[in-house]
C-alpha cells in the first residue's frame, strides 16, 4: 500500500483522537482488506452492506442488517458504511463506551421501523430474531401476545402501548449485564506489524 | 479507550482539500515554502485548522530541523511562526503520548487473551478470568511488600539465617516445605527480633507486625470498596426478577461470532420465555402431595450435604491426630516427610470429589429458578470447604503450639504443603474435568456433548487457594511467591484447557450478578476467615520461644506495647502515646463509634424507603401525564373538528340556502 492517498488515509489515522491506538490500527487494516483494488485509491471509499456482512465478527449476529443500516450515513440507507461510520460501530460496541451510548443505539437497531418508538411490531420482530425465525422455532402467537404485554408492562411507564428511548434507557440501566453483553470484539493480533508500529512512532 | 472523532477530515471546505493534496505530492521545500506564502487573511480558526492539517501531514522527524532553521529566519510572519511553533510543540507531545500509550498497553498484562476469551465466551467466563488475575496482583503486591520490607533486611544484615550443615536440598523439599526449606527465609522461624543499627534503626519486630497487618488491612478495604460498588451497580439498581422478559431480551450477546453458539443461545432463550411465561401457571398446579414430596427432597439433600461437609471435617480431624501419633511412635522405619503429605492429599481429594456429590443432589432438586439453584450448589461447596479449613485451623492453634518447639513454621509447612498439593490437583482437575468430558462426550457418548466451563466451581477453587495463602502469610512470608507461580500456571492452563476442550456457555447467565456474589464471597467467609485466624493467633497464642521475630514475648500484640512505651521517651511524638491510649485501647471509643454507626444506618435506611415511595408516586404521576397528554390530544382533535365543520358548513348551507335556508 504505497500509493499516496492511502498513505494520506494512514496519516489522517493519527487524528483520531484514539487512545486505543491498536484499535484503530487494527480497525482500519480490517477496512481496507474489505475494498476492492481499485478502491482503495478513493479518498471516503464506502463499503456496501454485504461485503460488510462478511466480517466474521457480524456473520453470525441476528441484528446484522440492523446494525449496517443504524451505522449508515448514506443517503439512499443502504447500509453501506464509510470507514468512520466503521469507527463509529466499533466505538459503540467497544467496552470504553458509556451506557448512554450503548442504550441510545441498541434502541435505534431495536426500532425496525425507524419511528422513534419500539411499538408491537418492532418487539415482535426482536423477540423473533432472537428466538428463530423458521416456523418450528417461532413463539406461538398467543405466547408472543403474552410476552410483548409482560414486556409492555415492565416497561411501558407512561402506558402509551409503545416503549420509547427514555423508558428504554430506564429498563436498561436496570440491567447489569447490558454493558458487557452489547460488545462487539475485533479479531486481531496482540502486537501491530512491526513496520506499522515504526512508521506511527514517526510520523 | 475512547474513540472520539475529530471532524477536521469530514467538516473540512474541499479548497483547503486540494491544497493539502498539493502540498502531499510536493517535496518538503517547496511544502515550507508554500507555507509560508499562506496569506495570513484567513480567518483564525480555518488558519489553525489549516495550518494543523498542513502539519499533521509533513511533520517528520527528519524535517524538524528544517523547521527550527525556517522559524529562525522568519522575522516577517511573527504571527505565522508563534502558530507554527506552538503546533509543533503540540504535536510532538501528541505522537509521543501516543506511542506511550501504545507501548503500555500492549504490555498490560494479559490483555489481548482475556478480550479473545470474552469474545469467544461471554463475560461469565470472563469474570473467572478477571477474578484469576486481580488475586494475582494481590499477591504480587504481598510478594513485593514482605520481600522489601521483612526479607531484604534480614539478607542485608549478618543476621540472614544459617544452614546447618548436615541439611542439604533434596527434591522432596519441593512438595512438603521441609528440611532444606526449614532454615531459609521462607518461614517465621528464621527471621530475627533484634534492631539493625545502620543507617537508620530497623526494629525488625515492629517491620513484621505491622507488614503483615497493613497488608491485611489494605486487602479488607479493597475487597469491602470493590464489593460495595459492585454491589451498588449489580443488585440494588438491577431489577429483582431473574427471569423477566426484557431482561432475557436485553442480555443477548453481541460478541458471539460462532454460527452454532448463536443457534444454541437462541434455542435456550426460547425455552427461558417460554419458561417465564409459564411459570405462574405452574407455580398454581402443584397439589399439595406434590410440594410435599418436593419439601421432602429438599429437607433430604440438604440433610445430606451437610452432613457430608461435617463428616469431612471430622474425618480430616481424625486424621490429623493419627498423623501425630504416627510421627510420635515410628521415627526411622517409613519416611517421615512423606507421611505428611497425607493430610493435605486428602483435603483436596475431598475437595474434588464431594462437589460432585452436590451436583448429584442439584440434579434431583427442582428450585424455582436456575439462581437458586446456582446459589444452593455454591453455599454447599462453600460450607464444605469452610468445615474443611475450620478444622484445620483448630487443629493448627490448638494442639500444635503444645507440640513443637518452634511451631510457627511447622504451620507454615502445612500450608505451604496444603498449597502445592491443592495446585497438583487443580491441575488434575482440569484433566478430569474438562479433558476427558471433553473426550467422552465427543467421541465415547455425543448425546452428552462438549462440556461447559463450570465457572462457579472454577472461582471457588481459587478463592480457597488464595485463602489458604493469606492464612499463610503470618507464618510464611514468602508464600505469596508460590502462589504467584501456581496462579500464573493457572491461568495459561485454563485459556488452553477451556479454548481447546469447552464450548461456549448455552444460557445467558448473570454474569454481573455473579460477579458481586463472587467477591461477597471472597469477603466475607473466606477472607474475613483468614484474618481472623491471623489475629487470633497474634493476640492470643504465645509466640515460640526460641526462633521467631517474636520470640520471647507473652503474644504478639506486646509488640505494639513496647513500642509505645519506646515513643513514650520522646517528647515529640507524645500525640501519638495519646492517641494510643485513648483511641485504640478505649473502650468507650469503640462504643461510641458503634453507636453512630448505628444512627446513620438508621437513618440512610429510612431515606430508602422514602425514596422508594416517592418511586411508586413519580410512576403514578407519569401515568397521569400520559393521561392528561391524550385528554388533551383528544380535546384539540375535536376543537379542529368542530372548527373544521363551522368552516365547511356555512359555504354548503349557502349552496343549498335555495332550497332549504331553515336547515341549519
Amino acid at each position: 500500500m504505497g500509493t499516496t492517498a492511502s498513505q494520506l488515509a494512514k496519516d489522517s489515522l493519527s487524528e483520531y483522537q484514539v487512545n486505543d491506538h491498536l484499535l484503530l490500527e487494527n480497525a482500519h487494516r480490517r477496512f481496507t482488506e474489505l475494498l476492492d483494488r481499485d478502491e482503495r485509491n478513493h479518498p471516503n471509499p464506502r463499503v456496501p452492506m454485504e461485503v460488510i456482512l462478511t466480517l466474521p465478527e457480524l456473520k453470525s449476529n441476528p441484528f446484522k442488517t440492523r446494525i449496517c443500516q443504524v451505522f449508515s450515513t448514506s443517503e439512499d440507507k443502504d447500509g453501506s458504511l464509510t470507514f468512520e461510520d466503521f469507527l463509529d460501530l466499533l466505538s459503540a460496541f467497544s467496552d470504553s463506551a458509556t451506557l448512554e451510548i450503548k442504550s441510545h443505539y441498541a434502541f435505534r437497531i431495536f426500532d425496525f421501523d425507524d419511528d422513534g418508538t419500539l411499538d408491537y411490531g418492532d418487539l415482535e420482530k426482536l423477540v423473533n430474531c432472537l428466538t428463530g425465525e423458521t416456523e418450528d422455532t417461532r413463539l406461538t402467537s398467543e405466547e408472543m401476545r403474552q410476552l410483548i404485554s409482560n414486556i409492555l408492562d415492565e416497561s411501558d411507564i407512561d402506558k402509551d402501548g409503545t416503549v420509547n428511548l427514555s423508558e428504554f434507557q430506564h429498563v436498561i440501566s436496570r440491567s447489569p449485564d447490558f454493558v458487557s453483553s452489547f460488545a462487539l470484539f475485533l479479531f486481531y493480533p496482540v502486537f501491530p506489524a512491526p513496520n506499522d508500529a515504526v512508521l506511527h512512532c514517526f510520523i | 479507550m475512547a474513540l472520539s472523532k475529530n471532524r477536521l477530515v469530514v467538516s473540512c471546505p474541499t479548497e483547503e482539500q486540494n491544497l493539502i493534496k498539493e502540498l502531499v505530492a510536493l517535496s518538503t521545500t517547496e511544502q515550507i515554502r508554500k507555507i509560508r506564502e499562506l496569506p495570513v487573511s484567513f480567518e483564525e480558526k480555518k488558519h489553525v485548522r489549516l495550518v494543523e492539517k498542513i502539519f499533521l501531514k509533513i511533520c517528520h522527524w527528519s524535517v524538524f530541523p528544517l523547521y527550527l532553521n525556517f522559524i529562525q529566519k522568519c522575522n516577517r510572519d511573527v504571527y505565522l511562526c508563534v502558530l507554527l511553533c506552538c503546533l509543533l510543540l503540540l504535536q510532538l507531545i501528541r505522537r509521543f503520548g501516543y506511542s506511550i500509550k501504545s507501548v503500555s498497553q500492549s504490555l498490560q498484562l494479559w490483555r489481548g487473551i482475556m478480550k479473545e476469551i470474552g469474545g469467544k465466551f461471554g463475560s461469565s467466563v470472563l469474570n473467572y478470568f478477571v477474578l484469576l488475575k486481580w488475586l494475582l496482583l494481590f499477591n504480587i503486591f504481598s510478594f513485593l511488600v514482605n520481600f522489601g520490607f521483612i526479607t531484604i533486611p534480614l539478607l542485608v544484615s549478618d543476621l540472614s539465617p544459617n544452614v546447618s550443615p548436615n541439611v542439604s536440598f533434596r527434591g522432596l523439599e519441593l512438595l512438603t516445605g521441609a528440611g532444606y526449606f526449614n532454615y531459609t527465609v521462607m518461614y517465621y522461624g528464621s527471621y530475627s527480633n533484634e534492631t539493625f543499627r545502620g543507617l537508620v534503626d530497623y526494629d525488625m519486630q515492629l517491620a513484621y507486625f505491622f507488614t503483615i497487618s497493613v497488608y491485611m488491612v489494605l486487602c479488607g478495604l479493597v475487597l469491602i470498596f470493590s464489593m460495595a460498588s459492585s454491589f451498588k451497580k449489580n443488585y440494588a439498581l438491577a431489577d429483582a426478577a431473574s427471569n423477566s422478559a426484557w431482561q432475557l431480551l436485553c442480555s443477548w450477546d453481541f460478541s458471539i461470532t460462532n454460527e452454532k453458539a448463536v443457534n444454541q443461545r437462541k434455542n435456550n432463550l426460547r425455552i427461558q420465555l417460554k419458561e417465564s411465561l409459564s411459570e405462574k401457571a405452574h407455580r398454581e398446579r402443584q397439589t399439595t402431595s406434590e410440594q410435599l414430596k418436593q419439601y421432602g427432597i429438599y429437607f433430604g439433600s440438604w440433610l445430606l450435604s451437610t452432613g457430608l461437609a461435617v463428616g469431612c471435617g471430622a474425618s480430616v480431624f481424625y486424621l490429623c491426630q493419627y498423623e501425630d501419633e504416627v510421627r510420635k511412635s515410628t521415627y526411622c522405619c517409613r519416611n517421615p516427610e512423606a507421611e505428611t503429605l497425607l493430610v493435605p492429599f486428602v483435603v483436596s481429594l475431598m475437595n474434588m470429589v464431594i462437589p460432585l456429590f452436590f451436583s448429584l443432589f442439584n440434579k434431583f432438586e427442582q428450585y424455582s429458578s436456575q439462581r437458586k439453584q446456582i446459589y444452593a450448589l455454591l453455599f454447599r461447596n462453600v460450607l464444605l470447604r469452610i468445615s474443611i479449613l475450620g478444622v484445620l485451623c483448630y487443629y493448627w492453634m490448638n494442639t500444635v503450639p503444645q507440640k513443637f518447639t518452634c511451631w510457627e513454621p511447622m504451620v507454615g509447612q502445612a500450608l505451604y504443603r496444603l498449597v502445592i498439593v491443592d495446585f497438583i490437583f487443580l491441575m488434575l482437575g482440569s484433566l478430569f474435568g474438562e479433558f476427558l468430558s471433553n473426550v467422552i462426550g465427543t467421541k465415547i457418548q455425543p448425546r452428552l456433548g462438549v462440556p461447559e466451563f463450570d465457572v462457579a466451581r472454577n472461582v471457588l477453587e481459587i478463592i480457597y487457594a488464595q485463602t489458604l495463602a493469606w492464612i499463610g502469610i503470618y507464618f510464611s512470608p514468602l508464600l505469596p511467591v508460590i502462589q504467584i507461580l501456581k496462579f500464573f500456571i493457572l491461568f495459561y492452563l485454563k485459556k488452553v484447557s477451556l479454548t481447546h476442550n469447552c464450548q461456549p456457555p448455552r444460557r445467558s447467565g448473570r454474569a454481573a450478578q455473579m460477579k458481586t456474589i463472587f467477591i461477597f464471597l471472597l469477603f466475607i467467609p473466606f477472607f474475613a476467615g483468614a484474618l481472623s485466624i491471623v489475629a487470633y493467633t497474634a493476640w492470643s497464642l504465645t509466640p515460640s520461644e526460641h526462633c521467631g521475630p517474636f520470640r520471647g514475648l507473652n503474644n504478639t500484640f506486646s509488640v505494639i506495647g513496647e513500642w509505645i512505651d519506646d515513643v513514650n521517651k520522646l517528647s515529640s511524638t507524645q500525640w501519638v502515646v495519646w492517641i494510643y491510649q485513648n483511641v485504640i485501647r478505649s473502650e468507650i471509643f469503640y462504643f461510641l463509634i458503634t453507636l453512630i454507626i448505628l444512627v446513620l444506618i438508621y437513618i440512610f435506611w429510612q431515606l430508602i424507603q422514602g425514596r422508594k415511595e416517592l418511586i411508586v408516586l413519580l410512576r403514578k404521576q407519569i401515568v397521569n401525564e400520559g393521561k392528561d397528554k391524550s385528554f388533551l390530544l383528544e380535546k384539540l382533535q375535536n376543537l379542529q373538528k368542530s372548527s373544521e365543520h363551522i368552516s365547511i358548513v356555512p359555504r354548503q348551507g349557502m349552496l343549498r340556502g335555495r332550497q332549504s335556508p331553515m336547515r341549519w
